[in-house]
């Protein structure tokens, strides 16, 4: 099933944007950890505390006497837009590029000419894609914890707390690379699958939002997957902590997983239109 | 046979994009397939690298199911699309090399040979290649493998003549290494220099099935009437036939299709009350517009 030559060009497609993320990750942390050092504790304290509603906890997800700390303002790294989008861009890049995006620009013709199967193709993209995603992961661990051990606020926080928060950031590439591949294998336009997933992503959004403010739609949380991405509740450092991060990748990978069982089954069964 | 059909069928919603197809294509044959932009040339092709799966009926290569064995079919098939897509960011060579490594019986060296033969240079970009170039380096990939059955679909196209020409020379030597060729084409020259036989598909049906041997011992006679024509004598009956006998401006047109020895036919002729007399062989343009 497995063949070298498309392994090869798989992590060659990849490459860039493996190195474009993995520079964005390692430099990431140390400036926000240098900005976040800027406003001192207490002031940060004052503002969390007293200046902002209560009933904004909420969606915070862990109490702000929590992120009032070092570790909270660190982990508030994992929430950061350049962190939750880059991991979302990387799982819909890759995703999309599975099937769709090879059909759109007519290269599945030649390479589905040659002795291999759907199927190795399909699984060769997924494990580079679940594997890049790992690769990522470790290096914005490895950044955090460097930042955190010799940047400015050095002896004030245990690296090796942010481990489970980095393994949610995986857990969630790996779901969004899963969905993106499952609707790729059905879909024949790389735009409409990117379209399709941009819609999931904002509505994943605004279901957890509303599911955390609303009290009538609070089973909404339950909806959107974006509920078990919660890296800011994982750097306590506690068993608690792992036994969380257990439940929430659980539900991110498995439904990645589901999502790329799926596609391999879509993918082998479909037709393939031919290049327009 | 290699490659055999049986009342293959692909059916879009209410189109019908083949409509029972049979056919057979013999082992160390070139077959041809022609018909018109939408007759059902690339959906037949594609049933067969099990690219789709048909509505009903069946197709094998070599004895096996081209939709529920599409690997091994494809492990035995060397296939050139009509559109022939490849990886813009890489390299000739690159592509080469990529293409060689997902088969086993491909040779890179005969692969690089056939690039040179066609004077593509390799060492350029895809992206930076001309459509012409594209087409070489794709039939570089297809005609460097040793798989039995190679389909090419349009193979000359965007190609300049000595290319053609050499495309052609390289169809026709892979016969001679006693492998099988199915090719599609609109450049009915080509099919006819080319070609064993060829099958004329129109709006998803096979309407006719053709020999280019026997084709090319037929003749077609043109000549002006001026009397009665009688009958055909016994002897010519099985290999004449009377396509078409018109009055034009008070004056009569015969025309005449004769599939056996012309010097027979020359002395029957000869005895006919025909003046204006023009005898031309049947070439494979004649038969395609009676069929389309």
């Amino acid at each position: 099933m497995w063949n070298y030559a498309v392994w090869k060009k798989t992590w060659g497609d990849q490459r860039v944007l493996v190195l474009s993320f993995a520079a964005l990750w390692s430099v990431f942390p140390w400036i926000y950890i240098w900005l976040s050092a800027q406003i001192p504790m207490p002031a940060f304290h004052d503002v969390l505390l007293r200046a902002i509603p209560e009933d904004w906890q909420k969606l915070s997800g862990v109490p702000f006497s929590e992120v009032a700390t070092h570790a909270g303002r660190v982990a508030l790294a994992f929430v950061d837009p350049v962190v939750v989008l880059a991991a979302t861009v990387w799982g819909i890049t890759r995703g999309s590029d599975a099937v769709s995006g090879q059909i759109e620009k007519g290269t599945m013709e030649m390479l589905l000419a040659q002795p291999v199967s759907r199927r190795a193709v399909f699984m060769t993209q997924a494990f580079a894609t679940v594997i890049g995603a790992a690769l990522l992961s470790a290096v914005l661990l490895i950044s955090v914890c460097t930042a955190v051990s010799y940047g400015p606020w050095a002896g004030k926080v245990e690296p090796l707390r942010f481990i489970p928060a980095a393994l949610n950031v995986f857990g969630l590439m790996v779901c969004m690379s899963g969905i993106t591949a499952c609707i790729s294998a059905a879909d024949s336009y790389r735009w409409r699958t990117i379209g399709i997933l941009c819609g999931f992503y904002v509505f994943s959004i605004l279901t957890k939002l509303v599911g955390r403010m609303s009290g009538t739609f609070s089973w909404l949380s339950y909806v959107s997957v974006l509920n078990a991405y919660e890296p800011q509740r994982l750097v306590s450092g506690s068993p608690e902590a792992w036994q969380t991060l257990l439940l929430y990748d659980g539900v991110l990978i498995g439904v990645g997983i589901c999502g790329f069982i799926a596609g391999t089954l879509i993918f082998s069964r479909r037709d393939l239109p031919a290049p327009l | 046979m290699l490659v055999t059909t049986n009342a293959l069928t692909k059916r879009y919603g209410s189109s019908m994009a083949l409509e029972a197809c049979s056919l057979h294509v013999s082992q160390g044959e070139i077959f041809g397939l022609l018909g018109h932009n939408g007759a059902g040339k690339t959906t037949l092709l594609r049933l067969l690298l099990g690219y789709i799966t048909p509505s009903s009926g069946m197709a094998c290569v070599d004895g096996i199911n081209c939709a529920t064995q599409s690997l091994a079919v494809r492990s035995r098939t060397a296939y050139l699309p009509g559109e022939a897509r490849l990886f813009r960011r890489m390299k000739g060579h690159a592509v080469l090399d990529f293409f060689s490594g997902l088969r086993k019986e491909c040779c890179r060296l005969r692969a690089k040979q056939i690039a040179d033969r066609l004077e593509l240079d390799c060492n350029r970009q895809v992206a930076r290649m001309s459509t012409g170039m594209r087409q070489k380096l794709a039939l570089a990939i297809v005609l460097s493998t040793d798989a039995p059955l190679v389909i090419l679909d349009e193979p000359t196209a965007n190609l300049d003549p000595t290319a053609r020409s050499e495309v052609l020379k390289m169809v026709m030597e892979s016969r001679a290494l006693g492998r099988t060729v199915i090719f599609s084409s609109h450049v009915l020259s080509e099919v006819e220099s080319t070609c064993d036989r060829v099958v004329i598909l129109r709006s998803g049906n096979v309407v006719h099935e053709q020999s280019i041997e026997s084709m090319k011992r037929s003749h077609l006679i043109t000549a002006r009437l001026t009397g009665s024509m009688g009958k055909v004598p016994p002897h010519l009956e099985k290999s004449v036939s009377i396509c078409s006998a018109n009055a034009v401006d008070d004056t009569s047109r015969v025309t005449i299709e004769s599939s056996g020895s012309l010097k027979e036919m020359l002395g029957w002729l000869a005895e006919l009350p025909l003046e204006e007399i023009h005898i031309e062989p049947v070439g494979l343009s004649s038969v395609y517009d009676q069929y389309t």
